[in-house]
């Protein structure tokens, strides 16, 4: 096939410029969930295609659940290895919240959103760590999401996932997904996959692709899983615990630890140089004071909320 | 006994209480503000709690040092033994008592210095009890005199113009004798220390744990180190856990340490071994 460079024929720009555009996917998630996996699906499929690929990827805080993303450019022929803001034609976010992170990414009038509802609460969710605070975790639901972009597709694909033997396919059944909005034959798919993931979970995952593929079908071009229960994430509705701390002054040496050890600066030394509580309503409960005093003599309880101190020690 | 004040009666909301694990009636403890072995000593009970140890099915044993000293408030059966010891004299209980769950605590002076050939042959052996090794670097006990894991440089009261001998590293020297499983933890980090203390205990045969702990009095004095909370948070800016090995290139200080697990061998255990051959003997009737 001939290279076509840009404004090389002026007549057929339009046509033109359209197959010289690289394809751009976006795969999304945090850390563990398989992103690089997909992407290596993604890349080798366009690549065995003929295609000219370039893939990059950041891992970021991955160990810790922080977020990670790849991007996928395949075409005749690709320059950049990053996707410029607003070009993606497919975003495929493994969890929920970095489908949203990425939306802005996403080409409004051409891009599909492809994304699990599945809802993994970061660290940096928890602005305060008071037991039964808000988190900072979206709110928004795949009906306010899926009304803002042309074609969309929200599955509890780690629910399918579960429920076919292995919550580890769930990002199978997401390609499934893929597979449907891009222009690859399906037997090159499952030839792809079975290259890339463990030898043992081969018929597992070539399952759950035809999970994913036949979950489209089912439902069209958009509309969320009427399975999906989208309450606010766990952790959200505990009963709220009211830390209370202990001091035993006879057991107390004054050696400052506490006080300066506390994250949330609750403590002092009064005017005996004995560790005093100077403000409850600060304190979280999280027991560092207790864990680090030498001398045993803090005593932290979370207690229910409404539990009178009888109740609690019967 | 003493007139101290019983401590307050507190409610119950299904955490560890050390309480439980106190002879109240000797607390509180005699150890100076801020010394790291009053954490570490929370740590062990802590663990032995999480393990569900029964508190008659336990012995504790420990030498002669302000560590040795910490076993005393144990309410478990406790044996504070001669200095440099108590790894041999528990070594005798495991085996005439191999059903107990035997713990050694003891310090850097204690395990490493007089008690060092105890130290090398207990790892050797490989016999099934824990050695909980606190290491402050110093004979905290008798006033501050240098000790094997004392830090170049530092002063001492028999180091008054620095110490320059070279140290031990307590880890190194148990994996080299033998020991099957070894780790480190800073008192800093006491749910870590607690969770490797419970995997050492938990252990079938020798475990050793060297533990970072501030002598703030006298170590910390004589050494401008700070006042305990700026010694114990010190303790961050030197540790690298082991699940960061050779990621960070260069220390973050000229004396890093390792903390985590950081051996965990697959060897016979001593009384596995004796029971066998006994076994066998017994069988072919009797021995040459
Ligand atoms: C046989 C014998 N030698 C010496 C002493 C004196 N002594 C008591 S404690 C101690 C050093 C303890 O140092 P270490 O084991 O590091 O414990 P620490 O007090 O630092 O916790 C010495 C030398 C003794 N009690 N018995
Ligand atoms: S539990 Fe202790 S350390 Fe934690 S916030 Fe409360 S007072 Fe501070
Ligand atoms: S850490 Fe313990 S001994 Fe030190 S000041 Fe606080 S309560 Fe007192
Ligand atoms: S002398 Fe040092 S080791 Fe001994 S109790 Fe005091 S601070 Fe702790
Ligand atoms: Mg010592």
């Amino acid at each position: 096939m001939a290279e076509t460079t840009l404004n090389d024929d002026a007549g057929a720009e339009n046509a033109e410029a359209t197959a010289a555009r690289p394809t751009n996917v976006l795969i999304v998630g945090v850390g563990g969930q398989g992103v690089i996996m997909v992407s290596k699906v993604m890349a080798t499929l366009a690549q065995r295609a003929g295609f000219e690929v370039k893939q990059s990827e950041v891992h970021g805080m991955a160990k810790r659940g922080g977020g990670v993303f790849s991007h996928v450019r395949f075409g005749h022929k690709v320059f950049s290895p990053t996707i410029p803001r607003g070009e993606v034609d497919v975003l495929l976010a493994l969890e929920w919240a970095e489908g949203l992170r990425w939306l802005n990414h996403l080409n409004r009038s051409r891009g599909t959103f492809i994304a699990d509802v599945k809802r993994i609460v970061p660290p940096f969710a928890c602005r305060n760590r008071a037991d039964g605070a808000p988190l900072g975790y979206s709110r928004e639901t795949p009906k306010d999401v899926l009304s803002r972009v042309r074609t969309g597709y929200a599955l509890n694909a780690s629910g399918m996932a579960e429920r076919l033997g292995n919550p580890r396919v769930a990002n199978t059944i997401l390609l499934g997904v893929l597979s449907t909005a891009l222009d690859f034959p399906e037997e090159e798919w499952l030839a792809v996959i079975e290259q890339f993931v463990p030898p043992k979970t081969v018929e597992v995952n070539l399952r759950a692709f035809g999970e994913g593929r036949d979950w489209v079908a089912r439902h069209g071009e958009v509309g969320p899983d009427e399975e999906v229960d989208f309450s606010p994430p766990a952790g959200l509705e505990t009963p709220p615990r009211r830390p209370r701390v202990f001091i035993e002054r006879a057991w107390c040496k004054s050696c400052d630890i506490c006080v300066k050890m506390c994250p949330e600066r609750c403590l002092e030394l009064d005017e005996a140089h004995i560790a005093r509580m100077r403000a409850p309503e600060r304190c979280t409960g999280c027991r560092l004071c207790e864990y680090l005093c030498p001398d045993f003599a803090i005593r932290v309880l979370r207690l229910p909320q409404d539990a009178s101190e009888e109740e609690a020690s019967a | 006994m003493n007139e101290r004040p019983a401590p307050e009666k507190l409610p119950r909301d299904g955490s560890f209480d050390i309480r439980d694990w106190l002879r109240l009636e000797l607390m509180p403890h005699f150890m100076c503000p801020g010394c790291g072995h009053g954490i570490a000593l929370r740590a062990l009970l802590w663990a032995l709690d999480e393990l569900r140890v029964n508190k008659d099915d336990l012995a504790v044993v420990s030498g002669i040092g302000c560590s040795g000293r910490t076993a005393a408030y144990i309410d478990a059966n406790t044996f504070h033994v001669t200095h440099g010891r108590p790894l041999a004299f528990a070594t005798g209980l495991k085996l005439a008592r191999p059903d107990l769950t035997v713990v050694v605590i003891s310090g850097d002076g204690d395990s490493l210095a007089i008690g060092g050939n105890h130290f090398l042959h207990a790892c050797r052996r490989n016999l099934d009890m824990t050695l909980i090794l606190l290491n402050n670097e110093i004979y905290g006990m008798t006033g501050g005199q240098v000790s094997p894991t004392t830090t170049a440089e530092r002063f001492t009261t028999t180091t008054p113009f620095g110490n320059n001998e070279p140290v031990f590293d307590a880890c190194e020297v148990a994996q080299a004798a033998g020991a099957t499983f070894v780790g480190r933890e800073a008192t800093l980090q006491t749910p870590n220390l607690k969770d490797l203390l419970k995997d050492a205990i938990a252990h079938h045969g020798f475990s050793v744990v060297e533990v970072i702990s501030d002598c703030t009095e006298i170590y910390g004095r004589k050494n401008d180190l700070g006042n305990s909370p700026e010694m114990i948070l010190a303790q961050k800016r030197e540790m690298r856990p082991e699940a960061y090995r050779n990621t960070v290139d260069t220390p973050f200080r000229p004396n890093p340490f390792n903390t985590g697990v950081l051996a965990r061998r697959d060897r016979p255990e001593y009384l596995d071994v004796y029971r066998a051959r006994t076994e066998a003997l017994r069988r072919q009737g009797g021995g040459k």
